[in-house]
């Protein structure tokens, strides 16, 4: 009889030891996960649930970009995911400069979003002194107004790639 | 053929230029066409807002459609337990149903003494309840990052915006 | 066909034979059901209310009270009839609590579903597909403006080629009012499309 307890506690022991295992690791699907993903996930009574917390015209608007999202083509869509991954792992701060660049480049005009966007991906591979100096120098400060060299020295440094 | 016009009948006009008429109806409307210049406008405007119909397309619908409608159609069925038992989702003919019935009778009596509660659906689980303002800032910045990914010239932006 | 017998009316109509068999607990026939009618019924429902998500979730209502409602079919009309009007009072609904949620706010002022252009695009072909999306814009519009009964009339009648009567059914109406929806309603889309002609 003495050996029930014992086995009990062996019981106990073995059971506590499988609640503290190591969870999966996420797969990599799972890493790339963000919101609306988890959203997808939900079921439809809980999305309205969420969605009626909003004013109608906003949340009909949130229902067609979310539909038009999950409607993207899945290459354009996976690689938006990626660098949407990376992006959300950049601190707040970071990632605050990051969003304000990328909305005063929207507001370029349209000729020249190729041309921020070419310099952007040019000087983010340089060397961080080539980089400085790319910055410091005439050629830079001649092809660019001053918003578009903020925009540029922003962007290489913390958009992901 | 009398005016489909003056005669207050235009829908014959509206059937001519969807190709809807019957061939000798359609020769006969012809040769009042002929000399019938209302109506040869009308029937010319109508051509072309049917082309102009032809040309709204829909949307491609999406391809989890069925599978959610199913979800929903299970989740209604699970709401109450012996509403499950009495009610089967599962498709079996009549024969097979009645003894089920039967026996799903004598289960109901025994749930209703019980007072059984009423299950309900479970919700996701707290942690995963994604607010509809976070997938909307979500949204935001997926749509900058597409915008200036898709701004170099050589690659081929998506029309949608998100 | 309203004088014909139920029975009489499932016999010619192969959908009410599936959807007695769907009464009878033959879940399959449903799915034969959905998988015919899906895409029309979406479709009608988004020409209507402009919306695609709109249009899904209401689909889906759809087909749910059809499903549900499985224990007391019975064949009175046409299943697409029947199917169609369950469609039509779910979205006129829709579209009623929209406006007066929406207050002043016009439908046909809202730009739906329809990709917004690209700003840096200078590309020749865009110039092309900007002319498309114009021309649809114009064309989502122009119904967008029909009164919601008009509207959901040409939906049925353009689109679904059903007959008067069966629209009449759909929407409550005699034939002779649908006569006069369609006429009044393509009298305005030829006022607003005509000109489409001359491009």
């Amino acid at each position: 009889m003495a050996i029930l307890p014992a086995l009990l506690l062996a019981a106990m022991a073995g059971g506590q030891a499988k609640c503290q295992q190591e969870p999966e690791k996420p797969t990599a699907q799972q890493i790339l996960e963000n919101s609306i993903d988890r959203w997808n996930r939900m079921s439809p009574e809980e999305r309205e649930r969420e969605l009626a917390k909003l004013p109608p015209a906003r949340a009909r608007v949130i229902r067609q970009r979310i539909w038009r999202y999950n409607h993207m083509r899945p290459e354009e869509q996976q690689a938006l995911r990626e660098r949407y991954q990376t992006f959300s792992q950049l601190s707040p701060e970071k990632q605050q400069i990051v969003r304000r660049r990328l909305q005063e480049f929207r507001e370029l005009p349209a000729a020249r979003q190729p041309i921020v966007h070419r310099e952007v991906e040019r000087v983010r591979l340089l060397p961080e002194a080539q980089r400085e100096a790319t910055f410091n120098g005439e050629p830079f400060r001649s092809q660019f107004s001053p918003a578009e060299q903020a925009m540029i020295r922003d962007l290489s440094t913390y958009l992901p790639n | 053929m009398n005016c489909p016009i003056e005669s207050r009948e235009p829908e014959i006009l509206v059937a001519y230029a969807a190709g809807e008429l019957e061939l000798e109806t359609a020769r006969a409307l012809e040769r009042h066409l002929d000399g019938c210049a209302a109506c040869r406008l009308m029937v010319a405007d109508q051509a072309v807002v049917w082309r102009a119909l032809d040309a709204w397309e829909a949307p491609s619908v999406s391809p989890d459609f069925d599978r959610r409608l199913y979800r929903r159609i299970d989740d209604g069925v699970r709401l109450t337990w012996w509403e499950r038992i009495t009610r089967p989702f599962r498709p079996m003919p009549l024969r097979q149903a009645l003894p089920l019935t039967a026996s799903a009778g004598l289960l109901l009596m025994a749930g209703l003494l019980l007072q059984h509660p009423t299950p309900v659906a479970p919700a996701a689980p707290a942690g995963q309840i994604v607010r509809a303002n976070q997938v909307e800032r979500t949204l935001d910045d997926l749509e900058l990052l597409r915008h200036f990914n898709a701004a170099d010239t050589d690659q081929s932006p998506h029309p949608d915006a998100m | 066909m309203s004088d014909m017998g139920a029975a009489a009316i499932a016999a010619l109509d192969y959908d009410a034979e599936l959807m007695l068999r769907v009464k009878d607990g033959d879940g399959t026939s449903f799915g034969v059901l959905l998988e015919k009618h899906r895409a029309s019924v979406i479709h009608f429902i988004y020409r209507l209310v402009q919306e695609q998500a709109i249009a899904e979730e209401l689909a889906q209502e759809v087909f749910l009270r059809v499903y549900r409602s499985r224990s007391s079919y019975e064949p009175t009309a046409k299943f697409k009839t029947w199917l169609f009007r369950i469609a039509t009072h779910l979205a006129l609904n829709w579209l009623r609590d929209e406006k007066h949620e929406r207050g002043q706010e016009r439908l046909d002022d809202v730009s739906a579903d329809l990709p917004a252009r690209q700003v840096s695009d200078r590309r020749p072909s865009v110039e092309q597909e900007l002319l498309y999306d114009v021309k649809r814009e114009e064309i989502r519009r122009a119904v967008a403006g029909l009164p919601e009964k008009q509207r959901a009339a040409v939906l049925m009648h353009k689109y679904e080629e059903m007959e008067y009567t069966q629209i009449a059914k759909v929407l409550g109406c005699s034939e002779s009012a649908v006569k006069s929806l369609l006429f009044r309603a393509y009298e305005t889309l030829r006022a607003r499309l005509a000109h489409m002609g001359n491009t």
